[in-house]
């Protein structure tokens, strides 16, 4: 019996390139429910994520020969998410506040190594994801959203918000420590 | 996904908007980009990138040369009044125009794992170094003294005689005197400023700050600190030796 091995999103993404328009469906099947999970749970805002997500495909057709196929596809698509994510945080900046100058970039910064968290941990942070992400500010709800909903490493998230892997950390502690804050009754760690 | 998130993402829907996009691909609607027009726009960026670095190294070179030129650069080892004279004499024109080179540097380089991939203040710290290291290097070279020689005796075209104008310059300290030694005289010394056109009678006592094991002689370039006694005397503060 023989096994089909799936194709690398990679490969995937270089039949595109090579005018295998039809292949790009592949890629839309892949990626949709992750990028439409990463929308609502980091825009808020269930309305706008259909439409956005749609755009970012759109745009990473348009922009498909500028993906590198050595490297990682992923990475390469989260970032158009990103990008796509604070524009339109920018256009509804009445109702959101966005963060302008980064010192967190700034600085270099000692971090714990990105080791995962202990099941207690992962456990009360998943808890409090689910009730109070939403109240965290765009700057430190994305690096949550990328490391424990989309399951990505510091550097992976270091790629996608093109940021150093220590400011990830940094992120990251700062938006459990929000989290903590906001959840108010449960233990504080950092 | 949740139950909230499946009832915003059903299948159908997700369906659809693959449809519609792959519809829009198949109608010409959605075109991809040629190669090309990704390999023109990195490489602009890094030429751009790269002649804005020149830019850098250049002023920061001209900033170098106009400091030493005017004197200014010796005098904060005349200790307190001596960094009082150096910051009066800092051409603020080219330390602006080095911000916002640097600036624009800065977002030009961004887009570069190895830029980004650091935290800003070490890239900047390693853009200043660089920049600094050039600047020191041209500024060594005569490049600028020639090109400020031409400028005065009018020779050179615009914009090249604007940049070695008095707005970019560093403007002389007035308690600063750069010059060589024209003739020594019972008390002090007499000087010939840098382009020749004027002399200054030096008097030195023994308060005056010298530098120890240095015998002054005729010809030897040297900046002094001093009080202005009359139309061409200073008594001097300090005196010492305009290394190159």
């Amino acid at each position: 019996m023989v096994t089909e091995v799936p194709e690398t999103d990679e490969h995937i993404a270089l039949c595109v390139q090579r005018g295998d328009a039809e292949a790009f469906g592949e890629l839309i099947g892949r990626y949709q429910p992750k990028l439409f999970r990463y929308a609502r749970k980091f825009l808020l805002d269930p309305d706008d994520a259909a439409d956005i997500v749609q755009d970012i495909f759109i745009k990473s057709y348009q922009n498909i020969q500028s993906f590198d196929t050595t490297r990682r596809f992923s990475p390469w698509i989260y970032r158009i998410a990103h990008n796509e994510f604070v524009n339109a945080l920018k256009k509804r900046a009445s109702r959101h506040t966005i963060f302008t100058i980064d010192f967190d970039t700034l600085f270099p910064h000692l971090t714990a190594p990105d080791t995962s968290d202990s099941a207690a941990l992962e456990r009360d942070t998943q808890a409090m994801l689910d009730q109070y992400l939403d109240k965290v500010s765009p700057k430190y709800r994305e690096p949550l959203v990328l490391y424990y909903l989309e399951g990505m490493d510091y550097k992976e998230i270091a790629e996608i918000l093109q940021i150093p892997v220590s400011t990830v950390g940094v992120r990251l502690a700062r938006g459990r420590t929000a989290l903590t804050k906001i959840a108010g009754s449960l233990p504080r760690y950092e | 996904m949740n139950n909230d998130e499946l009832e915003q993402h059903t299948p159908e829907k997700a369906h659809s908007s693959r449809l519609s996009v792959m519809d829009a691909i198949k109608k010409g609607t959605v075109t991809m980009r040629p190669r090309w027009h990704f390999i023109l726009l990195s490489t602009l960026a890094a030429v751009g990138a790269f002649i804005v670095l020149l830019a850098l190294v250049y002023i920061a070179s001209l900033l170098v040369f106009f400091m030493h030129d005017s004197g200014a650069w010796f005098v904060p080892s005349f200790g307190g009044r001596g960094w009082f004279s150096f910051l009066r004499s800092i051409p603020w024109l080219l330390i602006f125009l080095i911000g916002i080179f640097a600036l624009i540097l800065e977002v030009l380089v961004r887009r570069y794992a190895f830029v980004y991939r650091k935290p800003l203040l070490l890239s900047a710290i390693g853009i200043v170094a660089f920049i600094l290291l050039g600047g020191f290097l041209i500024a060594a070279t005569p490049f600028h003294r020639q090109m400020k020689f031409y400028a005065d005796h009018h020779q050179l075209p615009p914009p090249l005689s604007f940049i070695y104008g008095a707005p970019f310059r560093a403007s002389p300290p007035p308690d600063v005197y750069h010059g060589v030694i024209l003739a020594m005289t019972a008390d002090g010394f007499i000087i010939v400023d840098q382009n020749g056109a004027g002399t200054t009678t030096v008097k030195v006592n023994d308060q005056t700050r010298l530098p120890e094991g240095v015998d002054f002689s005729v010809g030897t370039e040297v900046v002094v600190v001093g009080d202005r006694l009359g139309s061409s005397t200073v008594q001097a503060f300090g005196v010492r030796e305009a290394d190159e």
